[in-house]
């Protein structure tokens, strides 16, 4: 199993990151993101991975890690930061998730 | 604005459609939205609106009652009833086989669940109030609920979390109100009719 860890810097870089993380994970890669996605980039995840899916490709698990909103957060958010992280891979290598809002636990096949 | 000007504007309200109001049922596969929306169409128009199935994605395209009318805490609201397709982030044909579907169906299947699922999320743009349908026997905290309630915060949507399946044994609507404490959580059976008269006096002050 090959896990790419991206981080938000690298991520920014990339000209269109959904893309590009989903390409990774049609090579059966686990990546994880250094931040959370945003809600709207994760709604369009889904949209793109049902795009993909056929006989080969069953789509994605994703789990993601948010920092709690407080004040706090919401200022860092203001700012363009978001805090936490997202770990996305293939549904076939994924046996069984188990997340709080504290913790994520993946059980690979 | 002068007096005329102010005169015509008035005039021209009074003929001017006002905009559906659309209540979008949300949630994962096979929580017991079509089930839900079903109850909801019975209740006030007689009819049903979906065919309901325990195999997973039988709701493919968006059903959409038109102008139902809901009698609720003694107000009439009209307003479009969408029950959509459950949002996943996965659709394996495989899964469709167990139910003794033949190959080609089950690929057919999954095909018309991916668009589906599309045209649901397409929907979160639109809609202008949710009932998010949670199945109050399994893990509520999962990333698809995550991620609806998410995108309706993002808007300002107002969602009602619909605990369903209490009529079920195991079930625990204290741990969804628990995983989403900003919610008004109704813990309901929408295959018993079980506490749903609740759910339509928070549609009524969600929506009016």
């Amino acid at each position: 199993m090959e896990i790419e860890f991206i981080s938000k810097d690298a991520l920014a870089k990339e000209g269109n990151a959904l893309e590009y993380i989903l390409s990774s994970i049609e090579d059966g890669k686990i990546v994880v993101l250094e931040q959370p996605l945003d809600s709207e980039s994760e709604k369009t995840l889904i949209s793109k991975t049902m795009d993909k899916i056929d006989s080969k490709f069953s789509g994605i698990e994703i789990s993601t890690l948010r920092k709690s909103k407080g004040i706090k957060e919401t200022i860092f958010e203001m700012l363009g930061e978001r805090r936490g992280l997202t770990v996305i891979g293939p549904a076939k290598l994924v046996k069984e998730i188990k997340q709080n809002p504290e913790k994520i636990n993946w059980k690979t096949k | 604005m002068g007096l005329f000007d102010g005169f015509l504007t008035w005039f021209g309200g009074l003929f001017k459609k006002k905009k559906d109001f659309n209540l979008g049922i949300y949630g994962s596969p096979n929580v017991g939205k079509s089930t839900l929306a079903n109850k909801i169409c019975k209740d006030f128009s007689g009819e049903i609106l979906s065919k309901v199935s325990e195999v997973p994605h039988e709701t493919r395209e968006v059903l959409k009652k038109e102008k139902l009318t809901l009698q609720v805490d003694g107000k009439l609201l009209t307003l479009n009833l969408l029950d959509m397709p459950g949002i996943a982030t996965k659709v394996d044909y495989h899964d469709f086989l167990q139910f003794g579907i033949a190959k080609g169906k089950a690929q057919k299947r999954a095909s018309e669940a991916t668009k589906g699922i599309i045209e649901a999320v397409k929907w979160m743009d639109t809609v202008d109030a949710a009932i998010l349908v949670m199945d109050s026997t399994e893990d509520p905290y999962t990333q698809v609920n995550l991620t609806i309630i998410g995108n309706f915060e993002a808007r300002n949507i107002p969602v009602i979390v619909a605990a369903n399946k209490i009529d079920m044994k195991n079930s625990n609507p204290a741990k969804i109100k628990e995983a989403f404490p900003q919610f008004e959580v109704i813990g309901i059976s929408a295959l018993t009719g079980q506490n749903v008269n609740a759910l339509y006096d928070m549609i009524g002050k969600k929506v009016s």
